[in-house]
């Protein structure tokens, strides 16, 4: 049980982490620029919101599928499978949670006030200066929602982990298909127990994002 | 010198501006929805237009060309009519705001001059209005601009400061030896100020009052 909760925790912040990389420059372009496919970017930021869980763990799987193009070239440089391991499960996660941490940010961004940006310019600061004195600390808030979410949300995966995982106790078995697993075999003590710390995390990390939500947008301390 | 010849259609307004200006004040007054706004950030290159501009002999614009000089280079001094402060910096970081060097004898200056040293701990929501306002008007000068441009930067002052507040940004303005643009419906700024005054209508400059050439009728 401990050794599930562990990898789900990992998983959570191993792809939390690089979601926040990969989604900032993503809500930057959407909050800020227009530009041709713009709305593709858009539907294709959001589809994991909609699409069932199978169906993105089935397509990640062929993507990183050890004769595929990712698959083949992961094995050569790591002499490993990306399938069925936990930076396969990385993968898929960071795909999964993409708009639990686009969004927040997209929105942050958006709600900077114009002269606050145009500010930036008069002071003659560039796009690197601009994001690291005004954006961000304007958008922290968006920037820690994201985070949270992101985490929260793989923290519950279950289709897409399955899929791709394939829960291999010890490697890619996280809790909540432990959980799963569990009440399959009828040991509803350790079911009890995992549900109630998946609960318990839940809990908390929503209970962050609505606090920083009640607190005014921008500028929060 | 510097000229401006610009041209650009917002919604109803149709704004065309031909002028030339030293390195004086320059008081601009009209009716609401007269341009007056869309002027300044016109010459700030925050709103697009066509023509061109040159300040103090530096080309800044020339549509014709395609050449634009971004907002970022053209070293502006500008105050925006509603207050604009970063309310996670204190005052001082606010003033330095984009300058990488600092100098304390310059930032001093200013501070005193404008009657905000008291204020350079302290963060944008502790202050009021008008000290807000200082703060911005500081922020505008530490740069020591290429040129000022001020939406109404002494809306929120009471009388007395404002009248100091003129004298300051006139020593300023010399000092830096650089034009001043500062939209004012404060007939005593024009009085004490003006190099020359625009008055706007609908988008134009109606009349261009030069007190050097041509002396402005004062009614006392």
């Amino acid at each position: 049980m401990i050794e599930s909760l562990v990898i789900s925790l990992q998983l959570a912040l191993t792809t939390t982490l690089i979601l926040l990389l990969i989604a900032l420059p993503l809500a930057y372009v959407l909050a800020f620029q227009s530009f041709f496919g713009r709305t593709v970017l858009e539907v294709m930021v959001a589809l994991p919101l909609v699409l069932p869980p199978t169906v993105l763990g089935y397509y990640v799987l062929l993507l990183i599928a050890p004769d595929s193009f990712a698959g083949s070239a992961w094995a050569f440089m790591f002499d490993s499978s990306l399938a069925f391991s936990f930076s396969g499960m990385v993968v898929a996660s960071v795909v999964y949670s993409l708009p639990f941490a686009v969004q927040p940010m997209q929105q942050a961004f958006r709600a900077i006030p114009a002269t606050w940006l145009e500010l930036g310019k008069v002071q003659g600061m560039n796009i690197k200066q601009t994001l690291r004195h005004i954006i961000l600390p304007a958008a922290k808030g968006g920037v820690l929602v994201a985070a949270a979410l992101s985490f929260a949300h793989t923290m519950g995966e279950f289709g897409v982990v399955l899929m791709v995982g394939g829960s291999i106790p010890g490697e890619t078995k996280v809790a909540s298909i432990a959980l799963f697993e569990f009440v399959e075999m009828q040991q509803q003590t350790e079911a009890a127990q995992l549900a109630l710390i998946l609960l318990v995390v839940s809990f908390v990390m929503l209970s962050l994002v609505y606090s920083v939500n009640r607190k005014p947008l921008l500028g929060g301390s | 010198m510097s000229h401006i010849n610009i041209q650009t259609k917002l919604g109803a307004l149709n704004l065309q501006v031909q002028a030339s200006f030293a390195s004086e004040i320059i008081i601009i007054s009209g009716e609401n929805g007269a341009g007056k706004t869309s002027l300044l950030r016109c010459i700030a290159g925050l709103q697009d237009c066509a023509g061109s501009i040159l300040v103090n002999e530096k080309l800044w614009l020339n549509s014709a060309a395609g050449f634009e000089l971004a907002t970022g280079k053209r070293k502006l001094g500008f105050v925006w009519a509603e207050e604009v402060l970063l309310p996670w910096l204190d005052v001082a970081h606010n003033i330095q705001l984009g300058i990488a060097q600092e100098d304390k004898v310059w930032l001093r200056q200013v501070c005193e001059q404008l009657e905000i040293s008291h204020l350079l701990k302290r963060t944008p929501a502790m202050l009021s209005t008008g000290e807000a306002q200082r703060v911005s008007l500081a922020r505008a000068i530490y740069g020591k601009p290429s040129m000022l441009l001020l939406d109404e930067p002494f809306s929120a002052q009471a009388p007395d400061i404002r009248a100091r507040l003129r004298q300051v940004l006139k020593a300023m303005q010399q000092t830096l030896a650089i034009p001043l643009l500062m939209i004012s419906h404060d007939t005593e700024d024009a009085k004490a100020l003006a190099g020359q005054h625009w008055r706007m209508r609908e988008g134009k400059l109606l009349l261009n009052a030069n007190k050097s050439s041509r002396p402005m009728v004062h009614i006392p």
